[in-house]
């Protein structure tokens, strides 16, 4: 094989260029360089699917206490996802009951009505924007009634939410405007429990923690990155969903005639866009000791990424795993992690995805993404549109 | 309190676990094999299924309609099939024997 029309395995997730089409780049890692360091930011990749499982399930190997980006994120908030066993398991057993399958249900009928009432205005106009309009609203809706936030209060929280996980090109941190978000989102949060001491209790997830901040199980850091990490990681990734499955229904027709053909192929179809396209590209690690993998050594405290999307993509795992099949249902993809920091709103996302998908499919079954004016967000981690104009026949009917 | 898994040829993995942990953490803390779980405990991947051997499983509140929908999923299950997320453990499961599947994917 030549050089010259084959790129060098790379990877530089602060590389804006990397962030529109970055499956070539992962294939080369996998097939190339399936440790890749990353010189200039003195990082590792794992790109193949057996070691990004391996390394989710050895947590011990492959600690998330330094953090779980590949920068050193430097706030006195420490998340969820910035722990290991036990202070893991302690946090995640706090809430993990609220968002199984049988508790999230009940939220269905308010999905749907915030889904309807986004998309009707829209219906007689043949016109919407996936995401400003429709996807970058509803999840903050959605975890704005989780936690008992004011809905005025939303497109507030969510500049704050998107800012947090913006990086500006080549530059490996958090920016200055991402930290004053944080800071802003961490007063809000001091404030919002100020208030409720004044009104009479609620039952949401907030009071489940302030319970358990009351019988010393949590520290009052802890409730602030609880709920940090549950305004931000609620609100980005849905949305991406979203953008990133009409994205791909409106590339690949077939697979769209297919689904609007069997409306039950949802959910798999909702799984096979979390592994083909999920939002959620990698997460960092950091090793505890020197780990020796495909001849190479990844010395003890240097971070690693794992690239999920790169791993659910792994042709050694999936079979054509480069095709876009809405009938695969794979059950075991890394799309929401894997093992104990695996998603822990996962369930909360596969229904807000699925009514949403079903609404938007009833209101325009026959979309047009147009292309010329897609524009996407930069981070590191998570991948996704921040605009997806759609033309479609008007259709005033809509739950009229 | 112990718990101890029995993998499909019959040899025993004994673990320590903390009383309010999981069995599926349990497991998943010793990286037992045959114990995936996936989606980290919130009752969505079923792949922590194992076999509650006898005499537990009396001892154990009754599946809800979750785990039992996931569970129905499975082409392997059986008498005594849990989902292990869904088993938390208490002093009076010291003991627990449970049997692991030969696949969980």
């Amino acid at each position: 094989m030549s050089g010259i029309d084959t790129p060098a395995p790379h990877y530089d997730p602060y590389d804006y260029r990397h962030h529109d089409n970055p499956y070539p780049d992962y294939k080369r890692l996998r097939d190339q360089a399936p440790v890749f360091h990353n010189s200039k930011f003195d990082f590792y990749a794992l790109s193949r699917y057996e070691d990004c499982f391996r390394a989710v399930r050895d947590f011990r190997t492959f600690s998330s206490a330094q953090g779980s980006n590949l920068e050193n994120i430097n706030i006195e908030v420490a998340t969820i996802l910035d722990s290991d066993p036990p202070v893991h398991t302690r946090l995640r057993h706090i809430i993990v009951d609220l968002f199984t399958p049988d508790s999230v249900a009940s939220l269905e009928e308010s999905v749907r009505d915030m889904a309807i009432d986004l998309l009707r205005p829209h219906a007689s106009t043949g016109s919407i924007d996936v995401i400003t309009d429709f996807a970058a609203r509803l999840p903050m809706s959605i975890i704005c009634r989780l936690l008992g936030f004011p809905r005025d209060d939303e497109d507030m929280l969510r500049g704050w939410t998107d800012a947090a996980v913006h990086r500006n090109e080549g530059e490996f941190g958090v920016p200055a405007e991402g930290h004053a978000a944080m800071g802003k989102l961490i007063e809000y949060f001091e404030r919002d429990i100020a208030r409720r001491a004044t009104l009479p209790p609620r039952h949401d997830v907030i009071a489940r923690l302030l319970s358990a901040e009351g019988e010393g199980r949590l520290s009052h850091g802890e409730l602030m990155g609880f709920m940090l990490i549950l305004s931000v990681a609620g609100n980005e990734t849905t949305t991406k969903l979203l953008g990133n499955m009409m994205f791909q229904l409106h590339r690949h027709p077939d697979q769209r005639a297919v689904l609007l053909a069997e409306p039950s192929l949802l959910p798999s179809a909702v799984e096979e866009t979390m592994r083909f396209d999920g939002p959620t590209q990698m997460m960092a690690r950091t090793v505890t000791r020197d780990v020796e993998l495909h001849g190479t050594t990844i010395p003890e405290g240097k971070k690693v990424a794992l690239i999920f999307t790169s791993a659910n993509r792994d042709e050694r795992k999936y079979v054509d795993a480069e095709s876009y099949d809405i009938r695969r249902n794979p059950r075991d993809h890394l799309g929401f992690g894997g093992g104990l920091h695996s998603c822990v709103g996962a369930a909360l996302a596969r229904l807000e995805a699925r009514v949403a998908m079903q609404e938007m499919l009833a209101l325009m079954p026959d979309f047009v993404v147009d292309e010329t004016r897609l524009d996407r967000m930069h981070s590191p981690n998570v991948r996704g549109f921040t605009t997806v104009p759609v033309s479609f026949t008007p259709n005033p009917g809509y739950r009229a | 309190m112990k718990v101890i898994f029995v993998q499909p040829d019959g040899s025993e993995q004994i673990v320590e676990a903390e009383p309010g942990s999981s069995v599926m953490e349990a497991a998943v803390f010793e990286m037992i094999d045959g114990i995936i779980g996936m989606c980290g405990g919130i009752c969505s991947c079923a792949t922590c299924h194992c076999f509650v051997e006898e005499p537990w499983r009396a001892l154990l509140p009754p599946p809800g309609p979750g785990e039992t929908e996931m569970m129905n999923a499975l082409d392997d299950v059986g008498p005594g099939s849990r989902l292990g997320c869904q088993i938390i453990l208490t002093e009076h499961l010291d003991g627990i024997r449970l049997k692991v599947p030969k696949e969980q994917l």
